[in-house]
């Protein structure tokens, strides 16, 4: 017996079979779950905001292209509902505010088995939301400058310098001797 | 661009990013400048280094709502609003079919003023009021037979049918709104 593709699994759900739309979660649960976690830094929290995001895309399966993928539009909708999440509760900081994040910032302690991944997530949550949300959605969604600038709604040269200096800061945190 | 100036963190960036536009000189001056190259290759670095970060478990799994069948909205296919449009279409064609039959079955009378609603009202309730006592000895009035024609009968049924379709349809749509 073939495994179904998530298009099968989607044509499935429309029918109102029970499970079809369940066993499309569970796949990709974890990515979606990340694509939150990488942008928010707190774990329950980003786990509510994948459950939304499901829910959101499970309102809108009937309207949904079957012909495109499934894995991008879910994570897409995941780091859109992240967004609106962060200026609701106005945690944006200041577009141009390259401030010593570590003092605002409450990176969540994650159980990380391997020290330097460990260390990698720290900085990424030492970033500003802003350059956190830039970093996710070009190294982690692989969106274009104008994909992304389309997507958070800024010009396309606050895309870019968010861009750089968030990879600038991830740089000197990475790199500096212990 | 000239080819002695180190290149800027935008233009290695902007190469990374697949988004330069000098990219020919770029890589000209890359071959020929160590420095440059050096600080591409630790960009690079940084690049694999973030997108290799594993993927965090969850603690729970978010499937749950989603796989005991009751807990689900029934979804509305696509096409179901727009049969609401024709069902309201039907029911117009249906009552204003079904009109002149209602009329003749049940003639309206002439229209009373409101003064004599009220009266006969009063009269009627005072009249129910003085029976009261008298209600073990209640009988339950013989309606009396009306000899329906089928096609008017017809026609009735069709219309409350459709009116009871109407209804469900309407209360389905705006079943969310209601919560
Ligand atoms: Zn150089």
């Amino acid at each position: 017996m073939n495994t179904p593709t998530d298009r099968d699994l989607i044509l499935k759900a429309r029918r109102g079979e029970s499970g079809a739309y369940g066993e499309l979660v569970t796949r990709h649960q974890v990515a979606v779950f990340n694509v939150c976690y990488r942008i928010l830094h707190e774990r329950g929290e980003a786990e509510d905001l994948a459950q939304e995001a499901f829910i959101r895309a499970y309102d809108r399966i009937h309207t949904f292209d079957v012909d495109r993928e499934f894995s991008p539009w879910i994570r897409r909708v995941a780091a859109n509902l992240c967004l609106n999440h962060l200026e609701s509760q106005k945690v944006t900081t200041e577009l141009d505010d390259e401030r010593d994040a570590d003092q605002a910032q409450r990176p969540e302690s994650v159980v990380e088995t391997n020290e330097r991944n460990g260390q990698i997530r720290g900085a990424l949550a030492s970033l500003p939301a802003n350059y956190r949300l830039v970093i996710e959605l070009r190294h982690f969604q692989e969106m274009s400058y104008d994909e992304i600038a389309v997507q958070l709604n800024i010009p396309l040269s606050d895309v870019k310098s968010h861009l750089f200096r968030a990879r600038k800061i991830l740089a000197e945190k990475l790199h500096a001797p212990d | 661009m000239h080819l002695t100036d180190h290149l800027t963190d935008v233009q290695l960036n902007e190469y990374l990013d697949e988004a330069a536009s000098e990219r020919a000189q770029i890589e000209a001056h890359l071959i020929s400048c160590g420095e440059c190259s050096a600080r591409l290759t630790d960009l690079q670095a940084l690049f694999s280094e973030l997108e290799s970060l594993p993927d965090l478990a969850l603690t729970r799994s978010l499937a749950a709502p989603f796989t005991s069948p009751r807990s689900l909205p029934v979804q509305l296919p696509a096409w179901f609003p727009l049969t609401v449009t024709l069902q309201a279409a039907i029911a117009l064609a249906a009552l204003v079919i079904a009109a002149p039959f209602a009329i003749r079955l049940f003639p309206l009378p002439a229209a009373p003023s409101l003064g004599r609603v009220f009266i006969q009202l009063q009269t009627q309730w005072t009249a129910w009021l003085d029976r009261l006592p008298a209600a073990s000895q209640f009988k339950m009035p013989i309606l009396p037979s009306l000899s329906f024609e089928l096609s008017s009968l017809f026609l009735m049924s069709a219309l409350v049918v459709v009116s009871m379709l109407w209804l469900v349809g309407n209360g389905l749509l705006l079943r969310d709104q209601i919560k």
